[in-house]
C-alpha cells in the first residue's frame, strides 16, 4: 500500500472537561484485553492532583496520522502495523508483530501512542475498538461511551492540525453546573 | 479468584520483615474491611488493646474486592485497627479514603497490606509491583503531605513531570505516578485528630490513624502497580456499568439538578458541586474509575479536592463574621490538607471554643489560658494559629490535639459540658454530625459500632428529600413512596423501617434500620469497596420514579467481577457477619452494654437541628414520619430522647442480632449460625460470650 489512505475516525478529547478519573483507560484495556490495567490501555490520561484548571490532565490517545510514521517504520507493514482499507484505522496485528518496537520510536509524540507490552514482547495501539474481543460495541469507541463526563468524543473529520484533536464539549449542561465553558 | 490479586502485603516495621498471606484464604470475608478484620483477629493474640498507639497495634489497609476494576465508585481502601480518636476508649475501627491508592496496590499485585511493629527510624514503605522495599524516611519527616508525595513522586518516577513512559523496577512501562498514603506534621507529633493523606485532599480522616502511623515511624506508603485484576466477565461487567450510568448517573451535557440543601452528591446520580470550591474557575475531578468525580481542581490549585465537611470546615465561620467567603477559607482547607488534620474533627468544636469564650473562660489569662486569637475566628489569623498549634501541639494545641472530649476533660469542664450540651459530642466522642434526636439510626448504628457512622444511605433517601421543605421546595419522593420502597428492600422488607415518628423511634423497626445501614455498609462499602458518596442508591433523580439502582446493580457489579451468583439478602447476611467481627474485637477490648450509650445531653436537651451549615442558628429537621396512618415528612426537630426507651431499643437491636440483651455480647448460637465458630471459642475463651 504505497499512498495510505487517511482514517475515517478520530477521537477528539476536551481536557477542560476531563475529570482525570482514567475511567476510558479502565474500559479500553477491559474490551481488548480483558482486564482493567492502565498499562495496557490505548489512551493514556495523566491527572495533576498537584495541577491547575485547566493545565491538569494531559489526555494522549492516537492521532490517526495521515502519514503514520509508525506505519512506515514497522518492517512488516500491512501484517503488524496495518492500515484498514475500508476504515483507514491504523491498527496492530498482535498475531504477526515482532516486538522490535520501531513504531514506538518513529512516533512523533510523546508520551508515545503505541503501548508497549514486554511480556508478550508485542506492541500495541488504538483501533477506534474495530476488534474488541470483550465488548459487541457494534461500531462504537468504549472509551467514548463510557466517559461519564462525555469529555471524548467520535469524529469522522480529519481534525485540523496537532491541536484540532482538543475540542470544547463543554455546552449548555456544563454551564447548568456552573462550570466554566470557555 | 476474579477480582482479586492474590496476595496481601504483610510488613513488619520491627522488624523489617516483608511476607505476603494468600488471599483465598480469607476469601469468605470478601476483601478490604472483612478481610482485613479477619487477618487482624488471627494476628492480634492479645486483642485486649486499649490504645492504638500501642505497638502491638496492627494497621490493616485493604482496598475493596471491587478495587482495580471497572465497577463505579470503587477506588476505596479501607484502614483497620485499634483507633485514638474514640473516646473514652479506645476501640477497634476503620477509615476510608478514595483516591487512587486502592487500584494501584491491587494494580501492583496486593488485595491489601498488614503493617505490624514500629520502625526504629522514620521509614517509608516503596511498592513498585513484586518490588517492595522499607526506605529511610528521615529526608521526608517534617514535611508536609504534599511535599512528601512530590518527593516520592520523583523518587520512584526519576522524574517530576507528567505523562511520558516510565520503565518500572520489573521493566515493565507505565505513564502514571504512583499513589502515595502519607502523614503530616499533625501525624509525626501523633495527634488524634491527624489523617493519613493521599493526593491533594483525599484522607482516612476519622480515627486518628495519622497519628498511629506517627507512632509506627510510618511516613508514607507509596503503589506503583503496572499489572490489571482480571474479572469473570468482562463483558458483563461493561455493560453493566454503561447501564448504570445511562439509567441512573448524571448526563454532564444534560443534567437533572436536584440539590436539597444546596449541597448534595451523595448518591449514584450525585454531580460535580461548583460550590465546594469559592473558584470560579474550578472543574470536576475524582477518583480513580468514579462516574460521578465530585471534587473540584481549582485553577491556582488550591484546596483541590475538597467537598463536604473538608471544604466547609472555615467557610461558613467566615461568612458568619466577614459576611463573605473569600480565599482565607479555602486556604484553610490547603493548610490542614498539608498538615494532616481532618477537617471534620474540628468543624464543630469551634463552636465549643467559642462558648467558651463568650462565657470569659478561655482566653488570655483566663481559666482555660491560651493566646489563641478565638476573637478572630472567621479571619485568617486565627485558623493559620489554630492549625499550626494542633499540628506542632503548641500551646492550648498539646490539648486540642488529644480531640475535644480529651481536651475538655484536661480543663477539668467535660461532665458539665457535655450536660449542657455545649460540647457538641456524637457518640464516642467524634464531633457532632446530624443529630441523633432526629435521624436516630445514624446515632444507634454509631453508638454499636466504635465511631461516627457516616453513612449517608438514609440521609438522603430520608432527611434530604423530606428537608427540601425548609427551603419552599416539594420533596422529590413522597414519604409514603419511600417507605413503599423499604417494604419491598431485603432483608426486612418493613416500610416502618422510615418512620421517624416519636412513637416509633424506639422500635423494632428503627433497630432494622440501624441493622441494614451498618450491614449494608459493611459488606458492599467496607468490603467490596463502593464509595459512600454514591451507594446504596435509594434515591435518584435520573431513575425510573425516582427510583435508585439499590439493590439490582450491586449484584450485578458483584457477578460479574467474581462469577458468582449472590443475592442481595445473601449480601447483607455476609455483611452482619463481618460486623459481628468486628463486634467480637469490641468485646475483647472490654466492651459491655453499660457503655454503648449517647452523651447526657441527648436525654434532656432539645434538638436545634444540623446546625453544621448555619454555626449553631437553629433549623427544623423534616423525616419521614407516620402520624395517625398518615406519612408525611415532619419537623422533628425540638425533641429529645427517652433514656428507659433507649436502653429498651438496645435490647431489642441486640436481640434482632442475637446478642444477650444483659450484656450486649454474642452468643454462640448466633455466632455459629454465621460459621463463626472460632471467634465463639475465642470469646468463651476469655468469658465474654453468653
Amino acid at each position: 500500500m504505497s499512498t495510505p489512505p487517511i482514517s475515517k475516525g478520530y477521537l477528539l478529547v476536551d481536557t477542560r472537561k476531563c475529570a482525570g478519573c482514567c475511567t476510558c483507560m479502565l474500559a479500553c484495556s477491559l474490551v481488548h484485553e480483558g482486564e482493567s490495567n492502565l498499562s495496557l490501555s490505548k489512551i493514556q490520561v495523566v491527572s495533576d492532583t498537584f495541577g491547575h484548571y485547566p493545565t491538569d490532565v494531559a489526555v494522549n490517545f492516537c492521532r490517526q496520522c495521515e502519514n503514520p510514521a509508525c506505519y512506515s517504520a514497522c518492517p512488516l507493514p500491512d501484517q503488524a502495523l496495518c492500515i484498514d482499507e475500508k476504515t483507514g484505522v491504523r491498527y496492530i496485528n498482535q498475531e504477526e508483530c515482532t516486538g522490535c518496537y520501531q513504531c514506538v520510536e518513529a512516533c512523533p509524540y510523546t508520551p508515545s501512542r503505541i503501548i508497549v507490552r514486554p511480556e508478550k514482547n508485542v506492541a500495541m495501539k488504538c483501533d477506534l475498538c474495530q476488534n474488541t474481543p470483550y465488548w459487541e460495541g457494534e461500531g462504537k469507541q468504549a472509551c467514548v461511551s463510557i466517559c461519564p463526563m462525555k469529555a471524548l468524543k467520535f469524529a469522522t473529520e480529519k481534525p485540523e492540525g496537532p491541536d484540532g484533536y482538543t475540542v470544547n464539549l463543554r455546552g449548555e449542561g456544563w454551564a447548568k453546573l456552573k462550570f466554566p465553558t470557555d | 479468584m476474579y477480582g482479586y490479586a492474590g496476595k496481601i502485603l504483610r510488613v513488619n516495621l520491627t522488624s523489617s520483615k516483608i511476607s505476603t498471606i494468600n488471599t483465598e484464604d480469607y476469601r469468605e470475608w470478601i476483601g478490604g474491611h472483612g478481610m482485613g478484620a479477619a487477618i487482624w483477629f488471627d494476628i492480634v493474640k492479645d486483642k485486649a488493646i486499649t490504645s492504638g498507639f500501642d505497638p502491638k497495634n496492627v494497621l490493616a489497609i485493604m482496598p475493596g474486592l471491587f478495587s482495580g476494576t471497572l465497577v463505579p465508585a470503587s477506588c476505596r481502601t479501607q484502614m483497620l485497627g485499634i483507633q485514638v480518636l474514640s473516646w473514652p476508649y479506645e476501640w477497634f475501627g476503620r477509615s476510608n479514603a478514595g483516591g487512587r491508592f486502592a487500584n494501584m496496590l491491587k494494580w501492583a499485585g496486593y488485595d491489601g497490606i498488614i503493617v505490624e511493629g514500629v520502625a526504629s527510624k522514620p521509614t517509608w514503605i516503596n511498592i513498585v509491583d513484586d518490588d517492595v522495599s522499607l526506605n529511610d524516611a528521615s529526608n521526608l519527616w517534617g514535611m508536609d503531605t504534599h511535599a512528601t508525595q512530590k518527593a516520592i513522586f520523583k523518587e520512584v518516577t526519576g522524574s517530576s513531570g507528567l505523562g511520558d513512559w516510565v520503565k518500572t523496577s520489573g521493566n515493565r512501562l507505565t505513564t502514571q505516578r504512583p499513589a502515595v498514603l502519607t502523614i503530616g506534621p499533625a501525624g509525626e507529633t501523633r495527634s488524634r485528630l491527624a489523617v493519613v493523606l493521599t493526593e491533594h485532599g483525599n484522607a482516612f480522616g476519622n480515627g486518628g490513624y495519622g497519628g498511629i502511623w506517627g507512632a509506627k515511624n510510618l511516613k508514607a506508603i507509596s503503589a506503583l502497580g503496572t499489572g490489571g485484576i482480571e474479572v469473570a466477565d468482562p463483558k458483563a461487567l461493561l455493560e453493566a456499568r454503561l447501564w448504570a450510568q445511562k439509567n441512573y448517573a448524571t448526563d454532564y451535557d444534560n443534567p437533572k439538578i436536584w440539590t436539597p440543601l444546596g449541597i448534595t452528591t451523595s448518591h449514584f446520580g450525585g454531580y460535580a458541586n461548583a460550590n465546594w470550591s469559592i473558584d470560579p474557575r474550578s472543574k470536576p475531578t475524582g477518583c480513580n474509575g468514579c462516574h460521578i468525580n465530585c471534587q473540584p481542581r481549582t485553577s491556582n490549585g488550591v484546596a483541590n479536592e475538597a467537598i463536604c465537611g473538608d471544604a466547609m470546615a472555615y467557610r461558613n465561620w467566615e461568612k458568619k463574621v466577614r459576611g463573605t467567603v473569600t480565599e482565607v477559607s479555602a486556604k484553610s482547607v490547603d493548610m490542614a490538607q498539608r498538615l494532616g488534620i481532618n477537617s471534620k474533627g474540628f468543624q464543630n468544636w469551634l463552636i465549643y471554643l467559642t462558648i467558651l469564650y463568650d462565657k470569659g473562660i478561655l482566653g488570655p489569662g483566663r481559666e482555660i489560658d491560651t493566646d489563641l486569637p478565638v476573637g478572630k475566628i472567621g479571619e485568617a489569623e486565627f485558623i493559620e494559629d489554630f492549625l499550626h498549634k494542633i499540628a506542632y501541639r503548641e500551646g492550648i494545641g498539646d490539648d486540642l490535639a488529644e480531640g475535644f472530649p480529651r481536651a475538655a476533660q484536661r480543663w477539668g469542664r467535660l461532665e458539665e459540658d457535655l450536660r449542657t450540651g455545649i460540647l457538641p459530642m456524637h457518640p464516642w466522642g467524634y464531633s457532632i454530625h446530624y443529630d441523633g434526636r432526629c435521624e436516630v439510626y445514624w446515632w444507634y448504628a454509631s453508638m454499636v459500632e466504635s465511631r461516627d457512622v457516616n453513612m449517608h444511605d438514609f440521609n438522603i433517601a430520608a432527611y434530604r428529600v423530606g428537608q427540601e421543605i425548609a427551603s419552599g421546595k416539594t420533596p422529590l419522593v413522597p414519604a409514603k413512596q419511600i417507605a413503599d420502597w423499604f417494604g419491598e428492600l431485603a432483608p426486612y422488607y418493613d416500610p416502618e423501617m422510615m418512620n421517624f415518628a416519636t412513637d416509633n423511634i424506639y422500635s423494632i423497626h428503627m433497630a432494622r434500620t440501624t441493622a441494614w445501614l451498618l450491614h449494608y455498609s459493611y459488606f458492599w462499602k467496607h468490603s467490596c469497596g463502593l464509595c459512600s458518596t454514591a451507594f446504596s442508591d435509594l434515591v435518584n433523580p435520573n431513575g425510573l420514579n425516582n427510583r435508585g439502582l439499590t439493590p439490582e446493580a450491586e449484584v450485578r457489579f458483584y457477578r460479574a467481577v467474581t462469577g458468582q451468583k449472590l443475592t442481595f439478602e445473601e449480601s447483607m447476611e455476609i455483611g452482619r457477619k463481618i460486623y459481628n467481627l468486628d463486634k467480637a474485637i469490641w468485646t475483647l477490648q472490654g466492651r459491655h452494654r453499660d457503655m454503648e450509650e449517647f452523651p447526657e445531653y441527648m436525654y434532656s436537651v432539645p434538638s436545634i437541628g444540623d446546625t453544621s451549615a448555619t454555626v449553631g442558628k437553629p433549623q427544623p429537621y423534616y423525616m419521614p414520619t407516620k402520624v395517625n396512618g398518615e406519612w408525611d415528612y415532619r419537623d422533628v426537630a425540638g425533641r429529645y430522647l427517652d433514656r428507659e426507651k433507649v436502653e429498651e431499643w438496645k435490647t431489642t437491636f441486640y436481640e434482632l442480632e442475637g446478642w444477650d440483651a444483659r450484656t450486649g455480647w454474642q452468643t454462640r448460637a448466633s455466632l455459629e449460625s454465621l460459621g463463626m465458630q472460632a471467634v465463639a471459642d475465642e470469646l468463651a475463651r476469655h468469658g465474654k460470650l453468653d
